[in-house]
């Protein structure tokens, strides 16, 4: 009981809170899955069968069913999706590619740390949707603006993330690294490299679902294709439940794609496991 | 120091720099290196051609696009219109977002049904919604005060959910033995306590919440900065509408620098540090 009491300020006061606080991972998840079916039932009742919302705005979900059926069964939703995952895999390609080998960079280099990072982190700071009209301007109406606004929200987390993963490796095993006689690549081996990845794949987190935003902006203000645009035309069109249907397959990319990131850091990196929670 | 932050996903903190001599140093060197930068772009631009100027404007046209902006009282009654629904929505976020996650970081019946829920929201991208508020709300106000309210009060809930969570134990209980119950419990300890967690929430939460208004602007839009970005990229104005860009910067840094200073002011006891390593 003492340890009951210690988890928490809050717990340990009986009743349900205590019953549910008591419970295994397979039960709490059960209560979960239950509260998720009560949920959709509810929403079901109320705008489907007692009809208390118009449903126009708000579709019960056996229409954003259907709504998901004819987005499929149209072509319309293969076509579209494909658009979008090729636009969000390149963006995301080029913020790699360009984030952790300036992350690096500036984790190596003071100089660099001092001139780069007040410049990424004022641009950090500024919603990306600020420069989507110049990306507009300057790359046209198809995916190249799409690709400009993923690239750009998801590079500064890394770059950002590998940077300050690198500024806070923890001198004393620096020194002993080197009174351990270890070269300079040994260093970056068996020192900078194990205490940096953590901090990568927490920035990598970050980047999908920045990276996904970014996406849905550029698609929703400016693009004839993609999910944004599949979202936006059943909007204007008043097929909400379409609408609906297509902005949950968008956030499935998105916690899916945070699942990947989060399999691949355990499947490379099992020593950062303990930081998630 | 880590980078994963109460609500995980969206924050880094900025490591602090000890203060030395040679900061001064860098400094300058930043200043020299953006000179450069802007002194090479012009030479490209205006001196050697080698990107048509249409395209991309030299720094001194964007500099004059940016004065002359600042005299433009069209420009002022955008940013008048921009600021004041950004700032009722984030009102409205704070006040939802401070007493829900309070509820739900004290009660651990709430913590157990409803924080699920709100940290699958939390994570999903709500900007998808912005076409179905506009189509229900109008293109007015309306609409974009409850974009940025949306969209803002997730992480203040979250944030000040954690806060509420990791109060230390002991301070309530040490409240308790002092006779401090309920409400004044809550205004005495929990929320002294959980108050930087909160900040941090709603400067996340801020810079959301201008993503949602600029998108609002853009989607269906009779006026405000997003409008007149909008129309000025659609123009192929592209000296004003790199100004306007650089006004957004300048604004979302303004905001953010404006709450890490309450933050501090507030509650000076906390180290970023300490809350970012707490949960």
């Amino acid at each position: 009981m003492s340890t009951f009491l210690a988890s928490g300020p809050n717990l340990g006061r009986g009743g349900i809170g205590a019953w549910l606080a008591g419970l295994s991972a397979r039960g709490k998840a059960l209560v979960l899955a239950a509260e998720v079916v009560v949920m959709l039932v509810l929403w079901q009742l109320v705008v489907g069968v007692l009809g208390w919302i118009n449903p126009v705005f708000f579709p019960p979900p056996s229409a954003i069913w259907q709504g998901f059926l004819e987005l499929w069964s149209s072509g319309v939703l293969a076509t579209n999706a494909l658009v979008s995952l090729q636009a969000w895999l390149t963006g995301f390609a080029i913020a790699v590619a360009i984030g952790i080998p300036l992350g690096l960079l500036m984790g190596t280099s003071l100089p660099v740390d001092r001139v780069v990072g007040p410049i990424a982190w004022t641009i950090y700071a500024t919603p990306t949707i600020a420069y989507q009209p110049l990306a507009k301007a300057w790359f046209g109406f198809g995916i190249g603006p799409v690709i400009f606004l993923v690239a750009i929200s998801a590079v500064f987390p890394i770059l950002l993330n590998v940077a300050a993963g690198m500024r806070t490796t923890n001198p004393s095993i620096i020194r002993a690294g080197t009174v351990f006689g270890a070269s300079r690549f040994q260093l970056y081996r068996s020192v900078y490299l194990p205490s940096t990845v953590p901090f990568l794949f927490a920035g990598l987190r970050q980047a999908v679902v920045l990276a996904t935003i970014g996406m849905v902006v550029a698609e929703l203000t400016g693009s004839a294709q993609g999910m944004g645009a599949v979202i936006i035309r059943a909007a204007n069109t008043y097929q909400t439940d379409q609408a609906f249907a297509a902005i949950a397959l968008v956030v499935v990319w998105s916690v899916g794609m945070t699942q990947v990131v989060t399999l691949v850091e355990r499947w490379v990196a099992p020593w950062t496991r303990k930081a998630r929670r | 120091m880590t980078v994963t932050s109460a609500t995980g996903t969206n924050r880094i903190v900025r490591p602090r720099r000890v203060v030395r001599s040679g900061e001064g140093k860098w400094a300058w060197l930043l200043v020299g290196v953006v000179a450069a930068v802007l002194l090479v772009w012009e030479a490209a631009v205006s001196w050697l051609q080698l990107v048509p100027a249409a395209f991309l404007p030299p720094p001194t046209e964007i500099i004059a696009a940016f004065v002359r902006l600042l005299g433009e009282p069209e420009f002022w009654q955008a940013f008048v219109y921009s600021m004041q629904n950004l700032l009722i929505g984030l009102a409205l976020a704070i006040v939802v977002g401070v007493v829900v996650g309070l509820a739900v970081g004290w009660s651990p019946v709430l913590r157990f049904t409803v924080a699920p829920f709100l940290w699958l929201l939390y994570s999903t991208p709500k900007v998808a919604l912005a076409p179905l508020f506009i189509l229900i709300l109008g293109l007015g106000n309306e609409s974009k005060i409850a974009l940025v309210f949306l969209l803002a009060v997730f992480p203040i809930i979250l944030n000040t959910m954690e806060g509420a969570v990791t109060v230390s134990p002991s301070l309530v209980s040490a409240g308790r033995v002092f006779g401090v119950n309920g409400v004044y419990l809550g205004w005495k300890v929990i929320f002294p306590a959980t108050l930087p967690y909160s900040l941090s929430g709603i400067q996340r939460g801020a810079a959301l919440g201008f993503t949602g208004e600029v998108l609002g602007e853009f989607l269906g839009g009779t006026g405000g900065l997003g409008h007149l970005l909008e129309f000025a990229a659609y123009q192929f104005m592209m000296a004003e509408a790199i100004a306007l860009v650089i006004v957004m910067v300048i604004i979302a840094n303004l905001t953010l620098w404006l709450i890490s200073t309450l933050r501090r002011r507030l509650a000076p006891w906390y180290d970023d540090r300490k809350i970012v390593g707490a949960s």
